[in-house]
């Protein structure tokens, strides 16, 4: 009745809350990720030739901003552990990601992902996006659009858009390229997970509504709506 | 418990603890709007795991105020504080009513619509019905609880409830829960059968309406709360999933996002 | 004085389900259509998105979506020399309110009514004998509806399609199919969509129900499995599993509602005006009493209005089409001491009520991961899917795993011998939370002469006039009916794993002071002799040719299982005839 599949072991990761979903099995299942082995996979690659995440996510995992890499410090260890696998297994197809992933053990991938999902990494300076665009994508993000049929992203991706964890990403401070990129991606077929869920949202958006969800989840770090607290 | 505790020193340490209901996004300290924010460590109010929960009373409740009181006065909370207290108590591992703000959360809604009487079929005549029929009394939510808590407190005036032992007070709200005593017009088992559901509510209701302190109930049961979407899950039989509970206003990080340009919505 | 609007061709009291399908087929056909809906306007976006909407308290508990009784409630007794008194708080049934109606908070659990339920009087009497009825009971006033499950089945297929259920065939054309359910009503072609993901507390009745030689299937659901456009070219999604479902609406356009499978195109419709906040009080007659002018109805602000119509629809919760009737002195009422009158007769509920099962604290049940029509259950208890002959009773339930959530509020079971509160309450409620699956029992409810709906002759509604009087107890045959099964459930508890198993099965009195089951029905009932039905087999009053009384009030009893399907089915055969036959030569559709 459980699924064994060794990578939905757990990812414990102390001190870290967006990666702190835990999906536990018994003890007796697998070892524990170990987030320092995964730093130094980050930093130098692994022995069988998979290069350290570190030269395109950078070590902090905030990548460089641009957007060809997806910021990924702080996300969930389950979800980044899970888009390795696809990667790995071919169903999500990336010509950098997917060799790399191929060379990568089970071992190895929880523990890179226990590691950056224990990061907190700053937000990078980017130029603003404009507050019109920002202003279509929050309204998005946070309500929807009944005519189109589009629900609120955060109804899924969390309030303010920091996620769901275990399973479901955080967009906030995402990179709006990557983002970008990544729905149209399912939009035309060429992601193939998630396809009951985000292929069929993706379908609903126009190229507008892309760049407006995109340009509201980058800026939103910085913005102030995620600096206030209770 | 088995220790002789002062209610009156309980309910100052551990007393409930005001709950803004609607946090407002203008209410951040400016210097963090001052500077490129970085996502906030995680909140005492999300706590990475189980175990990392401080099991009980957190050191936080300590620190923690009464409410201010708006439909409660102090005769009647004091009498509120400590039946719930019996009702869902404290223990070792984790705190109970009181702790988690239920006297909060019953004093906010019987100061509200509920408790004057929303969706409450209003009109006479009245008569006792059979049990089958269900509520039959004229008496608004705030004015059952105003009603019945003059009377236990005026019958009460010699031996305060709050300061009868924990077995004394259980004997007491059994003795309400039996019925056959008449609370000012409230047959004593209608109010305790309220005020029992009202417990639960309070208990185990989303944190906005002021009970469910820090998620308390929820992080004991498992229930992962308002943010719930499990399609990728729901077929992973069996799994323990530990991530923190959240509300409905919260994000992983703790943060509240109640935007008061959300609009009202129609039901 | 009212104040006299243009005519239109036809007005709906009401705009959930039948409204929204009645309006459409007429609209369509180039009718101008008002519809008239008591409570407020509300989409998907923005009312029904997060994080509001998974809200326990405001939904669950306050109920936000239904009815409101300062303003309209219900009067209850469980015998006639009783005194009937209000319904102060809604508990045991939730009427909705607001555009969508119930459709919008119900569960999505999207079954067929069997072949014999069409004739159930004609089939019983077949099988068993009417020494047998008998014995069952003399009050029980079974009787057939006048349309068959034949005439019936292809809408079935298009109310399916309509909001994509989700599921597997278990009869195509009398062949049965592997997974599904063998005894299921043969239908032309599968589902639309594929069954839902299975949950835990589904996969573990499935094998103990499996284990004792039951026929275990997926419960059909119109949550959706996955993206589907329905043929009005409308677009629904996946269902997410958030356990919200029921009490709730749904922020993912993934659950049948009128929202989400029909509003869109309506209210594009230039002939279809929607009018909401829009509280109905009667239906004007002509002279003669036997034809409609119209409708009166107040709006928002206290105005009186008279809205001329040639065709009224009521589409209103089922007591409230019945509460109209009355009202407007449609059908001879029915008096319980003569057993004449038609108008309130044969009114029904539904027979709910299965075990807890307190399985070992190592199983991680989730059921917070659930949807509205989720899980696995066996119709060999439904109906008359097994051999009554010597039980003493008629009817069945269908059994299964089926939790739609673990909300707390609503959700946190102890096993038997816990104290009600208090320290080992709370801890008996953290040790079981997450490891009891309840399992239900859902079914039939006979009719009887005693249990009847009328016009309360004391307390009156916010606009003065009299409130529905339900006059309802649990015939002995549905109490028998559902202690037998109870202890078939016992063991199918005990084999799932169960360490204590509480049974369930229902007892007498009907209480109305918990939730059983919204499943209202009767008070109007369709069949083809008008001394027995208040409408014909097409939903059309025996009494008043131009008004057509549309739901779960038209059926003289209740079935096994959640009647939303059903009553799309004979909305849709109904609103086929109306355009078909009705339009070119307004009249009566049958001759009595």
């Amino acid at each position: 009745m459980m699924n064994s599949t060794p990578w939905l072991i757990a990812a414990i990761v102390a001190g870290s809350s967006l990666s702190a979903a835990v999906l536990a099995q018994s003890a007796s299942d697998a070892r524990p990720p170990d987030p320092k082995r995964g730093a130094t996979i980050a930093a130098q690659g692994t022995p069988s030739g998979a290069p350290g995440c570190a030269q395109c996510h950078a070590f902090n995992g905030a990548s460089d901003g641009s957007g060809a890499f997806p910021r990924i410090a702080g996300q969930s260890a389950h979800y980044l552990a899970k888009e390795l696998h696809d990667f790995g297994s071919g169903v999500r197809n990336n010509a950098v990601m997917s060799p790399i992933a191929r060379a990568m053990t089970p071992d190895d991938i929880a523990d890179v992902a226990a590691y950056y999902a224990s990061l907190h990494a700053p937000v990078l300076p980017l130029p603003p996006p404009e507050p019109a665009l920002v202003k279509k994508g929050e309204q998005l993000a946070r309500f929807g659009n009944d005519e189109k049929r589009i629900q609120a992203c955060n109804n899924c991706h969390g309030a303010g858009g920091t996620g769901e964890p275990p399973t479901i990403p955080y967009l906030a401070g995402q990179y709006s390229n990557y983002i970008a990129t990544e729905l149209k991606m399912w939009q035309r077929g060429y992601r193939k997970n998630s396809p009951n869920q985000m292929a069929a949202v993706s379908k609903l958006l126009s190229d507008d509504d892309i760049a407006a969800v995109a340009a509201y989840y980058q800026q939103i770090l910085g913005s102030g709506e995620l600096a206030n607290s209770q | 418990m088995t220790e002789e505790i002062s209610r009156r020193s309980i309910i100052k340490a551990t007393g409930a603890v005001s709950i803004a209901l609607v946090p407002f996004a203008s209410s951040a300290p400016p210097a963090e709007a001052a500077t490129p924010a970085e996502p906030q460590p995680h909140s005492h109010m999300m706590p990475a795991s189980p175990q990392a929960d401080a099991p009980g009373p957190t050191a936080d409740d300590t620190k923690a105020q009464r409410p201010t009181y708006l439909f409660f006065n102090s005769e009647e909370a004091a009498f509120i504080e400590a039946a719930v207290a019996r009702l869902i108590p404290s223990d070792s591992e984790w705190g109970g009513a009181l702790e988690a703000g239920v006297p909060n959360y019953i004093d906010k809604q019987l100061a509200g619509a509920w408790g004057a009487g929303e969706r409450l079929y209003r009109s006479g005549p009245w008569q006792p019905g059979t049990p089958s029929q269900g509520y039959q009394l004229p008496y608004t939510p705030a004015e059952l609880f105003h009603t019945a808590l003059a009377a236990i407190n005026k019958s009460l005036a010699r031996t305060p409830f709050a300061d009868m032992s924990d077995a004394q007070q259980d004997d007491y709200l059994a003795g309400l829960e039996k019925g056959g005593t008449d609370l000012g017009g409230v047959p004593s088992e209608i109010f305790f059968a309220q005020l029992w559901q009202s417990t639960l509510e309070g208990f185990f209701s989303d944190p906005v309406y002021g009970g469910n302190r820090d998620m308390i109930s929820w992080r004991m049961i498992g229930f992962p709360g308002a943010y719930a979407s499990y399609y990728d899950l729901v077929d992973q039989h069996g799994i323990k999933l530990d991530r923190p509970p959240v509300s409905l206003a919260q994000d992983m990080h703790g943060h509240v996002h109640m935007d008061p340009n959300i609009p009202a919505s129609s039901p | 004085m009212a104040e006299t609007l243009k005519a239109v061709d036809a007005v709906t009291i009401g705009v959930g389900l039948t409204g929204s399908l009645a309006a459409l087929e007429l609209a369509q056909a180039g009718l101008k259509v008002v519809g008239l809906e008591r409570g407020a306007a509300r989409f998907t976006v923005p009312d029904f998105q997060s994080p509001t909407i998974h809200d326990e308290l405001r939904f669950s508990i306050r109920k936000a979506m239904m009815q409101d009784n300062t303003k309209v409630a219900v009067t209850f007794r469980n015998s006639s020399d009783q005194t009937a008194l209000p319904i102060r708080r809604w508990e045991s049934f939730l009427p909705g309110q607001g555009l969508g109606g119930s459709f919008v908070h119900w569960n999505g659990q999207s079954f067929r009514a069997q072949v014999a339920d069409f004739i159930y009087r004609t089939h019983h009497l077949e099988r068993y004998g009417q020494k047998f009825l008998d014995s069952c009971g003399e009050d029980l006033t079974i009787q057939d509806w006048g349309v068959t499950y034949d005439e019936l089945e292809p809408h079935f297929d298009r109310m399916e399609y309509l909001i994509g259920v989700s599921g597997k065939a278990g009869n195509i054309n009398g062949q049965i199919q592997p997974g599904g359910n063998p005894f299921e009503a043969p239908r032309k072609r599968e589902y639309p969509n594929p069954p839902m993901k299975e949950t835990y507390f589904g996969a573990i009745f499935r094998k103990a129900a499996a284990g004792l030689g039951y026929h275990p299937y997926p419960q059909p659901s119109s949550n959706l499995s996955r993206p589907y456009t329905n043929p009005l070219g409308l677009k629904m999604q996946a269902c997410v599993f958030c356990g919200f479902c029921e009490r709730y609406a749904c922020e993912h356009f993934a659950k049948g509602s009128p929202q989400t499978t029909i509003l869109p195109v309506l209210l594009k419709n230039p002939n279809y005006e929607l009018r909401t906040n829009c509280e109905v009080v009667r239906i004007n007659l002509d002279s003669t009493g036997k034809k409609a002018t119209g409708v009166t109805y107040f709006d928002a602000a206290g105005r009186e209005f008279f809205q001329p119509a040639d065709i009224v629809f009521i589409t209103a919760f089922p007591l409230n089409n019945v509460r109209t009737l009355l009202l407007s002195g449609i059908g001879e009422p029915y008096d319980p001491k003569t057993g004449k009158g038609v108008v309130g007769r044969n009114y029904t509920y539904q027979t709910t009520g299965g075990p807890a099962v307190f399985l070992d604290e190592n199983i991680n049940v989730n059921a917070f991961m659930s949807s509205g029509a989720p899980g696995t259950m066996i119709d060999d208890f439904g109906g008359d899917n097994f051999d009554h002959s010597n039980l003493g009773f008629i009817g069945g339930q269908y059994v299964g795993s089926i939790m739609t959530g673990a909300r707390p509020i609503e959700f946190h079971p102890t096993p038997p011998g816990t104290p009600k509160w208090g320290l080992e309450w709370k801890k008996a409620v953290a040790r079981h939370y997450n490891h009891t699956i309840l399992v239900q029992q859902h079914g039939t409810s006979q009719p009887s002469r005693l249990n009847y709906l009328d016009l309360d002759p004391t307390y009156k509604d916010a606009w003065g006039l009299p409130l529905l009087r339900m006059t309802f107890d649990f015939p002995e045959n549905d109490i028998r009916m559902s202690q037998y099964i109870a202890d078939k459930v016992v063991e199918i508890g005990r084999a799932m794993g169960g360490k204590v198993v509480v049974r369930g099965g229902t007892k007498r009195p009907y209480s109305t002071t918990f939730y059983q089951s919204t499943h209202n029905a009767g008070g109007a009932v369709m069949g083809d002799d008008p001394k027995t039905s208040v409408v014909n087999r097409y939903q059309q009053c025996w009494d008043v040719p131009n008004v057509f009384s549309l739901g779960a009030s038209s059926f003289p009893q209740n079935i096994t299982y959640n009647y939303s399907v059903t009553i799309g089915a004979i909305t849709m055969f109904a609103l086929d005839a109306i355009k078909n036959k009705y339009l070119k030569s307004p009249g009566p559709l049958v001759h009595a």
